[in-house]
């Protein structure tokens, strides 16, 4: 289905160019290819006006991704705008969150200001928020409704309908107990697609944080042991797509608020395609064995596309 | 509470990778001083998860009242029970010393400026002074504490977090957003 952008942001909407993947090979990598991949590292070119195509298939899983986006301020709520266009056009049920959720102070007040309110119209609709919590987060946020945690630091859940499975982590305090359950956690999901998220990025070629190699010592064996397609994370204030690693596609979704411009290093070996001109968002469509995923600035633009096909258990 | 003593001897003050620091093993004597730390960590913890039982549980759906209403209950709680509460009864002069030579160790090593620039960058004020015992200011962020600097502080229960006020080492109840104790001028 082709959706088309309808709103006052139409004139800037891009062309999605999906193009098909290689078929999956056993044990294969997570295959993103994109009209754009592997050119210029930080090059955000300005798409024409043109539509947005996702397959956009009435059963199939759409969810939003957003990273370090709670400090209340105007680009927040830019971001919090284009996410409801788009709703309109593709409605997903979920959102994914990095971390960084609320920044500074977190009375109710600031709930408001820094979530709720931005988001009205998606949490008006009956879209999920799921969060992961951030360094700069309180850990009292796990009993906060909105958040779906349940009070837990770090959880699981279920597409409602597909066969497709979430994993939260807590990777401030990335204690031993966590890695373990986590563990136990991907042996025992037998779904096809197993989507990871947390806040600090395994790879990053930002220049402020960038890659959390300790943490990437301890979590990285298990995401390819047990057959992880996709790894989400913030942390770092850009947009960035990270060339396969070991057969895992992983993004960093840390601008939905904060923008760290010009932070990312040009010519990064890492980098398939990154933006740290704009505040970003994602979208994202799991149908059967293809995840589409598009990446969208401040404006509507779709600046990033692509295609990512499950990994298979070794034979 | 995690099984910590053997964590902390094994975990503490050896290494500090994203620096590239290597710390020295801790001797007998630093052993003892992380010990008798956490001794007093166990019984800060022991008084707040007895106040906490006294108050009703905070639901897995909370709103944000409920948060802050729990909060500041709990707060309350532990300011009454701890009054009189002094700098140094948990970060004792020994521990306190331990933690300002690793993180002298860390800020002065490489990466260090870095790491004091992820700590700067949501709040910028280095000149603020705790309150032992004392609600953790709204106003201010929470700081982030770089891993490596976790790394190599002995390792803490859940319900208590280190974070960095200013440049002070702060010992944070979360729960109950109070200042548990401080070492003041930690980040040098």
């Amino acid at each position: 289905m082709r959706v088309r952008c309808l709103s006052s942001w139409a004139p800037v909407c891009a062309l999605v160019a999906i193009v098909c993947c290689a078929s999956v090979a056993p044990a294969g990598p997570a295959t993103v290819t994109s009209a754009e991949a592997a050119r210029a590292p930080r090059a955000v070119a300005a798409a024409p006006a043109q539509d947005l195509e996702l397959p956009n298939k009435p059963d199939s899983l759409k969810f939003a991704v957003i990273g370090d986006n709670g400090n209340g301020e105007k680009r927040q709520y830019d971001i919090a705008e284009q996410m409801a266009n788009w709703h309109g056009r593709f409605p997903y049920e979920l959102v994914v969150m990095m971390g960084d959720n609320i920044y500074g102070s977190e009375r109710p007040q600031d709930f408001i200001k820094k979530f709720e309110a931005p988001y009205k119209p998606l949490l008006d609709a009956g879209v999920k928020f799921y969060a992961s919590l951030g360094n700069h987060d309180a850990r009292e946020q796990r009993y906060y409704k909105n958040y779906n945690m349940e009070g837990k630091l770090y959880y699981s859940f279920k597409a409602p309908k597909q066969d497709v499975r979430f994993f939260a982590l807590e990777s401030t305090y990335p204690e031993p107990e966590q890695i373990e359950w986590f563990r136990k956690e991907l042996e025992g999901s037998n779904e096809k697609w197993k989507i990871c998220f947390w806040h600090h990025p395994l790879y990053s070629s930002a220049r402020t944080h960038g890659s959390e190699t300790r943490l990437r010592a301890s979590l990285e064996p298990l995401l390819i042991k047990n057959n992880v397609s996709l790894v989400l994370n913030g942390h770092d204030h850009v947009y960035e797509r990270i060339k396969p690693q070991n057969g895992i596609a992983y993004f960093v979704v840390g601008s939905s608020g904060q923008l760290r411009e010009g932070d990312l290093r040009q010519g990064s070996p890492l980098t398939a395609k990154g933006n740290d001109r704009d505040n970003t968002f994602m979208l994202m469509e799991i149908n059967g064995d293809e995840l589409t995923f598009v990446a969208i600035d401040r404006g509507g633009k779709v600046f990033d596309s692509g295609v990512i096909k499950p990994r298979q258990p070794a034979k | 509470m995690r099984p910590m003593l053997g964590l902390v001897l094994s975990a503490s003050l050896i290494s500090c990778a994203s620096a590239d620091v290597r710390q020295k093993a801790p001797t007998n004597a630093d052993a003892a001083v992380i010990a008798e730390f956490m001794k007093h960590v166990d019984e800060y913890m022991a008084l707040h998860k007895k106040l906490e039982s006294t108050i009703p549980a905070l639901p897995k759906d909370a709103s944000p009242q409920q948060i802050d209403q729990h909060q500041r209950a709990l707060g309350r709680l532990i300011e009454q029970n701890r009054a009189g509460a002094k700098r140094g009864e948990i970060f004792t002069p020994g521990m306190e010393q331990i933690a300002r030579k690793l993180l002298a160790d860390i800020f002065r090593g490489p990466g260090g400026t870095q790491m004091k620039r992820e700590i700067f960058e949501e709040y910028q004020e280095r000149d603020i002074k705790p309150v032992v015992n004392g609600r953790y200011p709204d106003e201010i962020p929470l700081s982030t504490v770089p891993p490596g600097v976790l790394a190599g502080l002995p390792k803490l229960p859940a319900e208590l977090e280190y974070r960095f006020l200013g440049t002070n080492l702060i010992l944070l109840d979360p729960h109950a957003h109070i200042i548990a104790d401080f070492v003041e001028r930690a980040i040098p």
